[in-house]
Order: C-alpha cells, then sequence, then structure tokens
C-alpha cells in the first residue's frame, strides 16, 4: 500500500547523496559549529546551578542540542513550496499518487540522510560536549516523540495553507518562503526557549500554533513543561488547522497548477 | 555588421576553424542501490566521455552550415568551444582570427550565441529593459543602437510584444526577442544552437526566414544546429554531420542523400488488393489496392521495377524520402556499425 | 572609456532595471519592502531579546549589543543591495550552469558580478533598517564621533562584507566540482555567517574562537570590529582591513581555480531559475 511513498522516500534521500561526499561533511561540520556555538553563548548568559524561569542551564543545553538534532524535524518543510517556486506542481497532479502523501514522503525523504549522517553522530557525541542528550525520563521519551509527531503534522499543515496563501495572494514565493523561516524559527522556540524571552512574552507565545513546532516537543524531553497540556495545545491546533489546509488547498487548486506549473 | 577594418584581424576568409580537437568530460556514475551510497559519496565509479575527437573544421565566412548529429554526439560541446565558454582538452579553436578563450572580451563583441533552451532576456523585467541592459554592458553607441533597434523591430516583428516583461511571452516571441538582443551589436558570426525547439510552424518559419534574409543581405556567418533535418536544408547550403564527437559528414545535402543512396517511396495502384512481386524494393504495406515500397533509384531504375509488375497498374507515385528518413537511417547505421564492431 | 566609468554606466543600468522590477505593481512593492524589514529585524530579534531578558550579553551592554545589531544589519543591507541576483549565494549561478550567460559578455568576469547584483532600490530596505537600528545605538550610547571615527566605522563596515562575500566565494567556489551536492553551499555558508553575526563571541573557548577567527571568519562580521569601535576592547582597527583582504585573495584564487576546472568541463546541468529573476 505504501510502495509508492517508500520508493519516493528512498529516491529523495538518495538524491541529496548523489555528489561529492566531502561537501555533505562540510554542510554538517557547519551545524555542529553553530550548535558548539550556541551551546557556548547559553554557558556565558546563565548560571551553573539554579534556574532561570524555571529552567537550569543544563536543561537548556539539552534544550537547544535536541533541536539540532531534531531540526529537520521542528522546523518541518514538505517541499511544496520549492515545488512552487521551481514552477514543477503540475507535475505532481500527473502522477497516481495523493499530492499530501506525496509531499509528506519527500519531506521523509529529505531528512533522513540528515538524521542518518548528522542527528544521530551528533546525539552519540553530545557527552563530549558536555550535554546530557537523554530526555527527562523514559515516559519523558515516548511522550517527546508524541509530540514530535503532532509537531511534524502542525508544520505540514502550515506549509500547505502558507503555499495556498502564496498563490492567493499572487505574491514573490521566495520572499513570503524567507519571511515564514524567519518569523517561525523565532517564534517557535527553536533557537531561545520560550521560557527565555523578555517581558513575559513567551507567556503569549506558547499558546500560538508555532510553540507547537519546537517548544512543546523540547520542553517534555527536558522535562520543562507540562506534557498533557501541550500535547492536548498541540493536538487542537492540528485538528483545526488540518481542515483549514485542506479547504484552502481545494480552493486554490486549480490557481496552484496554473501558478506553479 | 562586417564593418570595415573588422576583417583585418581574421585569418582571410576563413571564420571558423578547429584543428585537431579533442573534448573529453568525465561523468560520475552511480548505483541505484542503498547499500552503494557510500560507495557513490566517496569512490565513485568515473566514466570518460570523449564529445569530440579529434574535430577539424573550416567554416568561411558568409557561409551558412548546418550542424547535426545524433543527441549527445557533441554539438552543442563545439557551440561552447566557440563560445569561450569551454576550453579544448586538446587541439586548437579559431574563430575570427581569435582564440576564444585568451581573447573572451574582445571575441564576444564580434559574435552573436543563441542556446534554445536559455535566454538572455531579463525574466521580470519589459523585453525593452533587457534591450537597453545590452547596450550598456556590449557599449553600442546611441546611434547605432537607434538604427540596429529599428532594423530588428522591423525583420522580427518585435514591436508588438516590446514592453511585455519577458515571462509573459509565448515561446516563440522569446526565441525572436532574443534572436533581437543577439543582434543589437552585429555580431559577424551567429552560433545557434536549436533556435527553433519548441516554436510552432509559423515562427519557426518566420525565423528561419530571417536568419536566411540576414545572411544574404549582410554576409553574416551562421553556424546553426538542429535535430529538424527539414529546416536545416531549408536553410543552409552545407551540413556537418557529427556523430559520436567525430565529424562524419561534411558537404551539401544532395551529396548527403546520395552517400545513403537516393532512397525514395513507391505507391503502384493496382486491380488486386495483394502487393506485386517486384525484386530490389522493400515492401512497407498495402491499403486496399493501393502498395507502398521503399527502394534505392540509384540501385534500381523505376523501369526495371515496373517491368517486373505483372497485373494491370492503375496508378504510380513515387518521391524522395524526407531528409528527415534519410538521417534516421544514416544514425540507424551507423549504430548498427558501433554494435557490430563491439560484436 | 577607463574602467570606473563602465562599471558606473554599468550600475546606472541595474538601477533601471531594479526601478522598473520594483515599481511593476504596488502590492509587489510593498510587500517587498516589508518582507525585507521583518528579515532584518527576525535576524537580530534573537539577540536583542536575550540582551534584554539578561540586561546585556557578557562584557556587552543592552545598547551595545543594539550597536552590535545595526552593524551587522548594515553588512547584510550593503550585500543585500549589491550582490543580489545570486551573486553573493554564487555556488547557485555555478551549480545550475548559469556561468554561461557571464562567459558570453564582453566584459570581465569581475565586472559582470559586481555590476550584475546591484539593486539599490529594492534592496536597500535591510541597509535603511540597519541604520535606523545604529543611529539609535549611538543615540543610546550618547557616542562623540569624531571624522576619523566614521572613516574607520566605514572601512571595517566595507571590509566585513568583503569578508563575508570572500568567504561566500571561497566555498562556492566548490559547486565548480560539485555542482549538485554544492548548489547551495554559498547559501549555507551565508547563512551561517548571518545566523551568529549578531552573537557576542565573547564567552567562546580559546579554540572556539580561534576557528570564528579564522577558518570560518564570523566574528569579523560585526562583533570584532564593533568591540574595538565601541572600546570595549583594544583598537586594532586595520585588523578587519586585513583579514579582508587575506579573505579575499583565498577566494580569488579558489574561484579562478574553479573557472579554470569550468573551462575545462562546463556544465552538465542547466537550471533557469534564480536567475535574473
Amino acid at each position: 500500500m505504501f510502495a509508492k511513498h517508500l520508493k519516493t522516500v528512498v529516491m529523495v534521500a538518495t538524491r541529496s547523496l548523489d555528489d561529492k561526499g566531502w561537501v555533505i561533511v562540510g554542510g554538517y561540520g557547519l551545524r555542529l559549529l553553530r550548535v558548539v556555538f550556541l551551546l557556548s553563548l547559553w554557558r556565558v548568559l546563565l548560571p551553573e546551578t539554579g534556574e532561570v524561569s524555571g529552567m537550569t542551564r543544563d536543561a537548556v543545553l539539552t534544550y537547544t542540542l535536541i533541536a539540532e538534532v531534531f531540526a529537520g524535524q521542528i522546523s518541518v518543510r514538505t517541499g511544496l513550496d520549492n515545488a512552487l517556486w521551481h514552477g514543477d506542481i503540475a507535475n505532481r497532479f500527473l502522477r497516481p499518487v495523493g499530492i499530501y502523501g506525496q509531499f509528506i514522503a519527500e519531506m521523509f525523504g529529505t531528512g533522513l540522510p540528515n538524521l542518518v549522517m548528522f542527528s544521530l553522530p551528533l546525539f552519540c557525541m553530545a557527552p563530549l560536549l558536555g550535554v546530557d542528550p537523554l530526555p527527562e525520563g523514559g515516559v519523558a521519551g515516548g511522550l517527546f516523540l508524541c509530540s514530535l509527531i503532532l509537531g511534524i503534522a502542525i508544520g505540514a499543515a502550515f506549509d500547505f495553507i502558507f503555499a495556498s496563501l502564496m498563490v492567493l495572494l499572487e505574491q514573490n514565493v521566495y520572499a513570503l518562503m524567507q519571511i515564514r523561516d524567519a518569523i517561525s524559527v523565532l517564534l517557535s522556540g527553536a533557537i531561545i526557549p520560550l521560557a527565555l524571552m523578555p517581558w513575559g512574552i513567551g507567556n503569549v507565545l506558547v499558546y500560538l500554533p508555532f510553540a507547537s513546532l519546537a517548544s512543546a516537543p523540547l520542553r517534555i524531553y527536558t522535562g520543562t513543561g507540562d506534557p498533557a497540556f501541550l500535547i492536548g495545545l498541540q493536538a487542537v491546533w492540528a485538528i483545526v488547522l488540518w481542515p483549514v489546509a485542506h479547504r484552502l488547498w481545494n480552493a486554490n487548486r486549480e490557481r496552484l497548477v496554473s501558478h506553479g506549473g | 555588421m562586417n564593418k570595415p577594418g573588422r576583417n583585418a584581424t581574421s585569418a582571410g576568409d576563413i571564420a571558423v576553424k578547429l584543428s585537431e580537437v579533442d573534448k573529453i568530460f568525465y561523468q560520475r556514475q552511480r548505483s541505484e542501490k542503498i547499500q552503494d551510497v557510500f560507495k557513490n559519496l566517496f569512490r565513485p565509479n568515473i566514466r570518460e566521455i570523449r564529445a569530440l575527437q579529434k574535430v577539424d573544421l573550416r567554416i568561411r565566412r558568409g557561409e551558412i552550415v548546418a550542424y547535426a548529429g545524433p543527441n549527445g554526439a557533441g554539438k552543442s560541446t563545439t557551440v561552447k568551444l566557440l563560445s569561450s565558454v569551454l576550453a579544448p582538452t586538446s587541439g586548437s579553436v579559431q574563430c575570427l582570427g581569435m582564440n576564444p578563450m585568451k581573447d573572451r572580451v574582445q571575441y564576444v563583441k564580434r559574435i552573436g550565441v543563441v542556446f534554445g533552451q536559455r535566454t538572455e532576456l531579463w525574466w521580470d523585467q519589459p523585453v525593452a529593459a533587457s534591450f537597453e541592459w545590452k547596450r550598456v554592458v556590449w557599449e553600442i553607441p546611441r546611434a547605432r543602437y537607434d538604427a540596429m533597434l529599428g532594423f530588428v523591430k522591423d525583420l522580427l516583428g518585435i514591436g508588438e510584444f516590446f514592453n511585455s516583461l519577458a515571462r509573459q511571452l509565448s515561446l516563440g516571441q522569446k526565441m525572436r526577442a532574443d534572436l533581437a538582443l543577439m543582434l543589437m551589436h552585429e555580431p559577424e558570426i551567429l552560433f545557434l544552437d536549436e533556435p527553433t525547439i519548441g516554436v510552432d510552424v509559423l515562427a519557426k518559419r518566420n525565423i528561419l526566414d530571417f536568419i536566411k534574409n540576414l545572411n544574404r543581405e549582410k554576409g553574416v556567418t551562421v553556424m546553426i544546429t538542429s535535430h529538424d533535418m527539414d529546416e536545416l536544408e531549408q536553410l543552409a547550403g552545407r551540413i556537418v554531420m557529427i556523430d559520436k564527437g567525430r565529424i562524419a559528414f561534411d558537404g551539401d545535402f544532395r551529396q548527403l542523400r546520395r552517400q545513403f543512396g537516393d532512397r525514395r517511396h513507391l505507391t503502384i495502384e493496382t486491380a488486386s488488393t495483394s502487393p506485386p512481386r517486384i525484386s530490389g524494393v522493400q515492401f512497407i504495406g498495402s491499403k486496399g489496392n493501393r502498395h507502398h515500397f521503399t527502394f534505392d533509384a540509384a540501385q534500381t531504375p523505376i523501369p526495371t521495377l515496373l517491368a517486373q509488375v505483372q497485373t494491370r497498374i492503375h496508378d504510380i507515385e513515387t518521391h524522395r524520402m524526407p531528409i528527415d528518413d534519410v538521417i534516421a537511417d544514416m544514425y540507424e547505421h551507423w549504430d548498427a556499425n558501433r554494435e557490430g564492431v563491439r560484436e | 572609456m577607463n574602467t570606473l566609468t563602465k562599471l558606473i554606466a554599468r550600475w546606472r543600468v541595474q538601477a533601471y532595471l531594479d526601478f522598473m522590477w520594483m515599481t511593476r505593481d504596488f502590492r509587489f512593492f510593498f510587500i517587498n519592502i516589508v518582507s525585507d524589514i521583518i528579515l532584518n529585524l527576525a535576524g537580530v530579534a534573537a539577540v536583542f531579546l536575550l540582551a534584554e531578558r539578561f540586561q546585556g550579553i557578557g562584557p556587552w551592554s543592552r545598547d551595545q549589543i543594539v550597536f552590535l545589531l545595526g552593524y551587522a544589519a548594515l553588512v547584510r543591507g550593503l550585500l543585500d543591495m549589491g550582490f543580489s541576483y545570486n551573486v553573493l549565494h554564487i555556488s547557485r549561478r555555478i551549480g545550475r550552469g548559469q556561468m554561461d550567460h557571464l562567459l558570453v559578455q564582453p566584459q570581465p568576469l569581475w565586472m559582470g558580478l559586481l555590476a550584475e547584483g546591484f539593486m539599490p532600490f529594492s534592496g536597500s530596505w535591510s541597509l535603511i533598517a540597519g541604520m535606523g537600528i545604529t543611529a539609535w545605538a549611538i543615540h543610546q550610547l550618547g557616542m562623540a564621533l569624531t571624522a576619523s571615527w566614521w572613516l574607520i566605522f566605514f572601512c571595517n563596515l566595507v571590509a566585513s562584507c568583503a569578508i563575508v562575500l570572500a568567504f561566500s566565494f571561497a566555498w562556492g567556489s566548490l559547486a565548480f566540482w560539485a555542482p549538485v551536492a554544492a548548489e547551495e553551499i554559498s547559501s549555507r555558508a551565508v547563512n551561517f555567517m548571518y545566523q551568529l553575526k549578531s552573537f557576542p563571541l565573547d564567552g567562546l573557548s580559546a579554540f572556539m574562537l580561534a576557528n570564528m577567527l579564522t577558518v570560518l571568519p564570523v566574528g569579523f562580521v560585526a562583533w570584532y570590529p564593533c568591540r574595538q569601535l565601541l572600546g570595549i576592547a583594544p583598537s586594532h582597527l586595520w585588523h578587519t582591513p586585513l583579514v579582508a583582504m587575506v579573505f579575499s585573495l583565498i577566494a580569488w584564487v579558489a574561484f579562478k581555480k574553479g573557472m579554470q576546472h569550468y573551462e575545462q568541463t562546463g556544465s552538465q546541468r542547466y537550471l533557469g531559475w534564480g536567475h535574473r529573476s
């Protein structure tokens, strides 16, 4: 039943491994340096002992490291925006596979090599960076996975909503993609835990759907948030956003093809 | 075009001179198996591709030369060598008395290049803006620019969409605009790599007429590649065929037909629905009492064929095979020869 | 015509093209401005929020951090204005086989690259945002500024831009050898610089700091020159221009080698997107 999707996952995953190995390794090197840098920054800002806004330094370090390990999953991209940008969306309608299924398969295919070649080694070498990579407990680890899956679902819904809006507004796809990336990275808590933001704005941002992408699963992982509340909120957003995505997508389907094709 | 003084720097009558040119590329080979991922990444198989092999070619000033061959034969590589984009692996490339790589800046002021699947137009700008950009970058004096603009607008009919955004043009319009843009600096030689790809028959005819006029009136040298042999036959007096990087034929279209025999199509209408038995022909098929054959007129004259027909003939038609069929036969013949060599 | 006159003529025509492009419809014009401003503010917001939350970072006060952010935004703004159309992200042009377009133009390659990315209208909004942030920080800090300070400031600013550009070209040259895998390598290198450019590097270990000032010169994009312009560290204001020269040389050698390779191999792929659009 899922053979078509699996084949697409494999095709996309191997596509990104199609060229010189050292280029890929170099890219991962840059990512590693970025993590090391962010970890250093937290060590400057936060005291070694005690808590700041309910987070210990160790929890923030774990939060930062895990955010990078699962970077592909917490800032999920289906590739829909690229299909629009490159103008090949029409081809997707010619394949005997559902549109959502195709893009979600591509999303997994894109994430897979990074997960194996970067995330796993980074997780294993965390102790060398002075970070405890393990979750707060076994239950927290399990709930984290549930939360991560919900986050991915919400991210995919965002992608479809955003793509539909881009077409509806007939605007510069590239510029809008950039804005969306910039805003969601900041508001999702992927770089700065929302609790560490000034003026209490984190308390507001936590209710926005962006927080469901990164902040919720990372707080569950580090044991700095209430799993029931966070997962409940994610479920609400998934239930709200998917029908919106579906409706917008269908309403704009014809324009999508003429725009992207 | 042919401005006084320009010819002084070129080597006599020859516009293009390729001598013993080799061009080798290396291509990574990848297996589709998951277990080969790391091998693909760090120790891939490399295949050597000889795109051109000992190519010798001369093109005289004012000639139109068709440059044809199957996919992957080396046509675009040759055009890129002559456009200062690529350097040969060995051998020498001379055009208008210059080395395209060494004298690039001066050289490209004297040539015009169009790649059929690419555009030099600024995509999100009106066509007019690209022309203004061209004027500045090619340093075309205003008076000459204005005169040329009038000339190309007349000849290519780009006035109607001159103020439209490039991305809104049809393929035919885009190609006309690209051709016009290419001509603005009055090049002495044009390299056209599949300039009619994807355009409709009317646009194609306009483009071909335009190239012929340009050659006739301004003496511009043209080298054109295409897969459309009818188009090339209409346009060029000379055809150079390339196959697997080697020049396989260089002559005119009549010679080309002769080399592969004078292939013709024969249709005989008889009283019977079964085809007549004729030796020296190849039977294609029958439709009612009309029977279709191909034959080589150089080997078997028509009267000899007709003398063999035993039944009453109602009507006869014979015509030369379209050039596309001749070329298809030629490619098939080349492939068969290669298979033979391998075996 | 001398070289400078030629370059100015090219910039003028690019300015004309940019103006035409930006004003083709008002909605597009508006979205373009808003997106650039949001992008730039989002780029500096994370550090600002941290500085506000912790009343500074390390030896930097909050207002000094704002100056650092302003300087970093100016660097980005200048690069956006001068090197758009994937000139800054050069590996895209190389990897997509678009260098051919430059090679058939009758001008040295460097001139084409220097001219084609100039977008003084649509690319200036980040620069304006950067000017606003810097002016606000200078006001808050109550700095008494002399002509020589401004001269040093501009020299360092240009040098910081040159370092980002050179870094992108040095990495981007890999696309000559690996056009598919390295197509986005300049973007990754530039994004790496942009993501970290606004952070103060004071807390890094000696090893990391050495890396950030040599192999990956993020420190010179804003942190190092700002430290000295603000008097946080001893004044070695010629360091950044010197590093810019070294990196420019490295980039020039890498790019030249890449072009030599390209002349031999060309590009076996061609993608039209992102080119002049």
